[in-house]
């Protein structure tokens, strides 16, 4: 496409390009749209959009009220003061009587006033370049649109505006701003001393970076890696050993000549079916010590006494490979079904060549079988990578995390990156260090993203499926 | 539509059973006894939790034995646990909670995923790519990294502890994950678009008419998907209902509450297996009436990816 | 057209049943007065407060004002409520005392008490251990934050079928039992800290003194963990701990079935088990203090303790205490309601009722209800017992706790416990790990 786009220079081209147009704007304009610059819909209205002027009108009128008369939430200030605050992260100790700054507060309340910026500025370039384009429709076409016009719009060719408005403010919301938030929280010092509205906290630029990685001997450092190892390998084991449990499930399923297919498949679903807080605290208390499992292994003579599998086990490995096993359980009928569909759709024409050449049943299955399914299904195999480095809710429920190992720092033998991400914040009020591990997580999970995703066929030829 | 033609063929060369190689025999036989101990070793946990749900057995001194025990099969049955669970619990004022903010999820989510997976899909307008991207980055972050500010924007609105606050929670970031969506309506031809446009037909009308009805597959799955998603969550309902607030919990929460809660009672397991399967019925029949969607909608989207 | 007519007004009807549904939602709440409480207290506080909105209004002729919301909240954890979320606390809420310093670091996020009459009451009702772990310092000055009205302490819950009121005197006799019947002496709960305290804070029978030295003055240096003392009973704890029929190590399945199933003898655990207790074991349910324990020869080996030494073991003495919240609009009433709800009649009431062991110094000698002979004022007496055993949790910054409990000191300490492959068979290894943990301790480093 234009190949001249990318690189350094494109990269700089793109983004002055706003700025360029914004200048253009403003020196062709008409009178109008030069004073929309200063009051919002004040070309509208010269151009006879009375409506519209007034919408971007009041917006303005509204963001500039906002921002002078810093409504406070909390008795902590948005507005103007939220920017101050934001640097600063509150003057005031507080005392027995009066809460200090809420630090966190304010924080939040600068990185949401931002937001709120962030979101005039658009409705502001959106009234320049719609002045502008009305001066423009005036001289190619000799009259503006009327507003009953432009509605109409909305639900015509810029429909697809008023279907992601609501999406997209939800997720800024709810999803976007959290997370930014979350991220400058790993560069203050806010934790377990410093508790919101009782002491303040400052920035410390990078400083629980560099603890993090030039104190070795250090507490957290000296769990990250181990704890960062086992989530790898969770992940690694998690994620093939589903895949190809499920790909050979599916197999077995739809050999040739087996009846009861549906029948054996909808047992399958109805595990996938089951919530997972449900299963997962069956299993955890069917292999208990004095669970009917170990009950009926020691009778028949496999076991020889109860043994803890899970939270106590006297060994970690024990536990992470009993997880490990439990996970094929909750995971393979998913990977089955996939693989069904997958091998569903294989032609039977392929089959029918392949059987006429002579091929044995082991080179169908794999010259022909295994790389469709693979083909098909790679995209699943890596969101399921990630996922399940970012898999909460089995160690949570199975085993808490336990158990506990030599040098734990609030980490245990099984708990992933997140799982400690959640104790540290939830449990032991250490935020910034949660939020470091949290930011180190998602490096982890968008190097994985980037490498994989790029590299694999199916999104190469995303396009020329379309 | 393979199935139909298997099915086809199947009969037309399905050769008699004594028909068949002794080897192939064996093979099949082999299969089906494989196939018989999977199903048995996947439904084991599944009909214990019923068997416990059921399980009333007796101390000599008439308290009712409600921890694990170690036979699999219960003594005595009964329906004490469910009556306990209905009276002496919260559970009718959990499950009624979490229907209402089910049900609204599951509309609003809908929506929101079907808009954006419809526009990403079909609609090539400039910040397409970057939208694209965002959403993905967005989507590698661990959830609850987010849960600490949600909770204070959510205060800032007056809205925590109230499931409305919940309902926002779980449908706010739906457009994000619109991957699958996408997959679906990436395999709807542009040439039937085309020509409604040609017809004069605006966008809306379109959408309404036109997409919306062969979409049935994609959004019945992404309701079954957003519908069931509030049964199983404890994480964010813990922290947005309030620990305290027991007449607000969903299903999730209380139960896990009733069994690993700080006051830890495990004489209580009958009772929450009976809630268990409270919860699970209405899912599995869900989800079983469902089925063909679901699989076709999560096949669909790994599919194109 | 006609769909889409029908699809827009479906969607209008949509949109306006959200719009009234939010309306719904977050509907003006009222602003009730809100107390939490242990959640198995609720229903009796509830009916406190009533009483005390009737007696409110027979003795002013007025309505008391607020509506009072008594909620059940685990007092584990609502320190940590508060913190997250200030304004979502409760007006007056439960707390075990050792979380005032968390509660009162920096600004401090709860209420001192002002009202004469009720600093006079808390004086004249609480034994001298209590009174000094509720004054708490705040910018330089000391206030009183917590009004103590529940005691607890930790107590051996037995099964009477193997074990009489003789054998349960001595760890000996618990472990002598053991081994005739082939189950194991006691059922460790957990791998935290509150576990193995009964060796930590175990007190030398003859000095009457205890060995560790643990935040002594409430001043975070002073801990001292490597004495000779300490080594000897951790030499014994090894013994007991890896030895046969001695302690079982804590299971996924839990104390409860162990008990009941007959696998162990006994559990260390507090009042908050007793019904769990009770429901495992039945009639046979049997509480006692804290067993003594005597150290042999092979357990004071390299160290200058005499052989013979007998020790009791320790615990910690705790009160659970209410506080008040910083900045309450409701401020001015909320003393007054305390007043009534820590007097010694009410704390009397919650003892018939909820078996919570008062606080009430005198309570044992007093209370009618605790002269009966029941397995709850057996509960209760034993408790009590105990308090000449224990210390409360000496926990005077906020950071002494956070050392104590979540830096690992806990596994250090069962490691030495447990000696798996023999790694602390020496008592210089012993010391070496002894130190590791006061280091701990004191500054929350492991060197």
């Amino acid at each position: 496409m234009d190949r001249k786009k990318y690189g350094i220079s494109g990269f700089f081209q793109r983004i002055a390009q706003p700025f360029i147009n914004f200048y253009k704007r403003f020196m062709d304009g008409s009178i109008g749209t030069k004073m929309s610059h200063f009051i919002m819909g004040a070309g509208n209205i010269y151009h006879g959009q009375i409506i519209k002027g007034l919408i971007y009108f009041l917006i303005q009128v509204g963001y500039v009220v906002f921002m002078v008369t810093c409504p406070k939430v909390n008795n902590t200030p948005l507005g103007y003061k939220a920017f101050i605050n934001f640097v600063t992260l509150g003057t005031q100790e507080g005392d027995i009587f009066t809460p200090a700054d809420n630090s966190m507060l304010m924080l939040l309340f600068g990185v949401v006033t931002f937001g709120i910026t962030l979101m005039y500025l658009f409705a502001y370039n959106s009234s320049i370049k719609s002045s502008y384009k009305a001066d423009k429709d005036l001289k190619n076409y000799g009259k503006v649109t009327t507003f009953r016009h432009d509605l109409k719009e909305m639900f015509g060719n810029r429909f697809y505006i008023a279907m992601l408005t609501p999406a997209t403010l939800g997720a800024v919301v709810f999803t976007l701003l959290p997370t930014l938030f979350m991220i400058l929280i790993a560069f203050t010092n806010f934790d377990k001393e410093r508790q919101a509205g009782l002491k303040l906290f400052d920035w410390v630029g990078l400083d629980n970076f560099t603890t993090f990685f030039t104190n070795p001997s250090g507490e957290i450092a000296a769990r990250f890696l181990p704890v960062l190892g086992w989530t790898l390998i969770w992940a690694f084991f998690a994620t093939f050993l589903n895949y190809y449990g499920g790909i050979l499930l599916a197999l077995l399923i739809n050999k040739k000549g087996l009846k009861g297919k549906v029948i054996f498949r909808a047992i399958f679903v109805l595990t996938i079916a089951i919530p997972q807080f449900i299963s997962l605290l069956a299993m955890r208390n069917l292999i208990g010590e004095y669970g009917p499992l170990q009950s009926f292994l020691i009778k028949v003579g496999i076991m020889s006494e109860p043994m803890s599998f899970l939270a106590n086990a006297p060994n970690v490995w024990i536990a992470r490979i009993t997880i490990i096993l439990i996970n094929l359980w909750v995971g393979i009928p998913y990977s089955m079904l996939l693989a069904s569909g997958a091998i569903m759709n294989i032609p039977e024409s392929l089959y029918e060549a392949a059987r006429i050449d002579g091929a044995s049943k082991f080179t169908i299955l794999r010259k022909i079988t295994m790389p469709y399914i693979v083909f098909i299904t790679t995209p699943y195999l890596i969101s399921s990578f990630i996922g399940n480095i970012t898999s909460f809710n089995i160690i949570y429920l199975l085993t808490g995390g336990m158990p506990k190992v030599t040098g734990g720092y609030i980490a245990g033998g099984t708990d992933l990156l997140v799982t400690w991400l959640y104790k540290l914040t939830i449990d032991e009020q250490q935020y910034n260090l949660g939020a470091v591990i949290g930011i180190l997580t998602f490096l982890l999970t968008s190097t994985v993203t980037l490498i994989t995703y790029r590299r694999s066929k199916s999104y190469k030829e995303e396009d020329a499926f379309q | 539509m393979s199935e139909k033609n298997e099915n086809v063929k199947v009969k037309k060369i399905r050769p008699n059973y004594l028909n068949l190689s002794s080897s192939e025999k064996i093979s099949r036989l082999g299969a089906y006894i494989l196939l018989i101990v999977l199903c048995i070793i996947w439904l084991y946990p599944i009909v214990w939790i019923v068997l416990n749900a059921f399980r009333t057995e007796f101390n000599p001194d008439g308290t009712m034995v409600g921890t694990v025990v170690s036979h699999y099969w219960p003594k005595q049955v009964g329906w004490d646990n469910f009556k306990i669970l209905f009276t002496n619990t919260y559970f009718p004022v959990w499950f009624r909670n979490t229907l209402v903010v089910a049900v609204f999820t599951c509309i609003l989510s809908t929506m929101l995923n079907m808009s954006v997976s419809y526009v990403m899909s079909k609609v090539k307008f400039k910040m397409r790519k970057p939208f694209m991207n965002i959403a993905m980055v967005m989507g590698l972050f661990p959830g609850f990294m987010s849960m600490i500010a949600i909770y204070y924007i959510l205060k800032a609105l007056g809205l925590t502890q109230t499931l409305f606050a919940l309902i926002l929670c779980y449908s706010a970031g739906a457009g994000l994950g619109f991957y699958v969506g996408k997959g679906f309506f990436d395999t709807v031809p542009n040439a039937l678009i085309e020509a409604a446009r040609i017809d004069g037909a605006g966008e809306a009308r379109i959408f309404a008419t036109i997409i919306l009805p062969i979409s049935k597959p994609i959004i019945v799955y992404t309701a079954l998907m957003s519908f069931t998603g509030p049964w199983m969550d404890f994480i964010f309902a813990r922290v947005i209902l309030g620990e305290q607030n027991t007449h607000l919990h969903t299903v999730a929460v209380g139960l896990y509450y009733m069994m690993y809660g700080q006051i830890v009672d495990t004489s209580r397991f009958t009772v929450f297996a009976a809630g268990c399967v409270c919860v699970a019925i209405p899912i599995v029949a869900l989800f079983m009436y469902l089925q063909k969607y679901y699989i076709e909608g999560s096949t669909a989207g790994s599919v194109k990816g | 057209m006609r769909r889409i007519k029908s699809f827009r007004s479906l969607a209008l009807l949509l949109a306006i049943c959200m719009i009234m549904a939010l309306f719904a939602g977050c509907a003006k709440k009222a602003n009730p007065l809100t107390i939490w409480v242990g959640v198995e207290s609720v229903d009796f506080y509830t009916a406190k407060m009533a009483e005390y909105v009737e007696n409110y209004k027979a003795k002013t002729g007025e309505d008391f004002p607020y509506e009072i919301a008594v909620q059940g909240v685990d007092t584990g954890s609502a320190a940590s409520k508060v913190l997250d979320d200030i304004d979502a606390g409760a007006d007056i809420f439960t707390i075990a005392h050792d979380n005032l310093p968390k509660l009162t670091a920096g600004a401090s996020a709860i209420a001192p008490v002002r009202s004469q009459a009720l600093l006079t009451q808390i004086k004249s009702d609480n034994p001298q251990a209590f009174l000094d772990v509720i004054d708490m310092n705040v910018q330089g000055t000391t206030y009183t934050f917590g009004i103590p009205y529940i005691a607890q302490s930790l107590i051996l819950m037995y099964n009477t079928k193997y074990l009489t009121k003789d054998d349960v005197k001595t760890w000996e006799g618990i472990w002598a039992a053991a081994k005739k019947h082939n189950m194991q002496s006691v059922s460790l709960t957990g791998s935290d800290g509150f576990n193995n305290s009964f060796l930590v804070l175990a007190k030398n029978e003859t000095t009457n003194r205890m060995p560790t030295v643990l935040y002594e003055d409430g001043i975070t240096e002073n801990c001292n963990f490597t004495s000779d003392e300490v080594v000897a009973i951790m030499q014994w704890g090894q013994r007991f701990f890896t030895g046969a029929n001695g302690a079982k190590m804590p299971t996924d399945s839990g104390w409860e079935i162990e008990l009941r199933d007959e696998i162990s003898l006994g559990v260390i655990t507090g009042a908050w088990k007793f019904n769990a207790a009770k429901a495992a074991l039945g009639a046979n349910l049997g509480i006692a203090t804290l067993p003594s324990f005597t150290l042999t020869s092979e357990d004071v080996k390299g160290t200058n303790v005499k052989a013979g030494t007998v020790y009791r073991s320790g615990t910690f003495a705790d009160c659970k205490v209410f506080v008040m919240k910083k900045g309450s609009d409701k401020a001015d009433y909320l003393e007054d309601i305390l007043l009534f709800l820590t007097s010694k009649e009410v704390q009397e009431q919650s003892f018939i009722e909820c078996a919570n062991l008062p606080a009430y110094k005198n309570a044992a000698k007093e209370f009618a209800s605790m002269q009966t002979d029941n397995l709850e004022t057996e509960l209760a007496a034993r408790q009590l017992d105990m308090f000449d055993y224990g210390i409360p949790q000496p926990f005077g910054t906020p950071t002494s706790q956070f050392y104590y409990y979540s830096k690992g000191a806990p596994d250090l300490i069962r490691e030495i416990l447990e000696n798996k492959d023999g790694l602390f068979g020496t008592t210089e290894a012993i010391r070496t790990q002894l130190q590791k943990v006061e280091n701990i301790w004191k500054t929350g480093e492991r060197e």
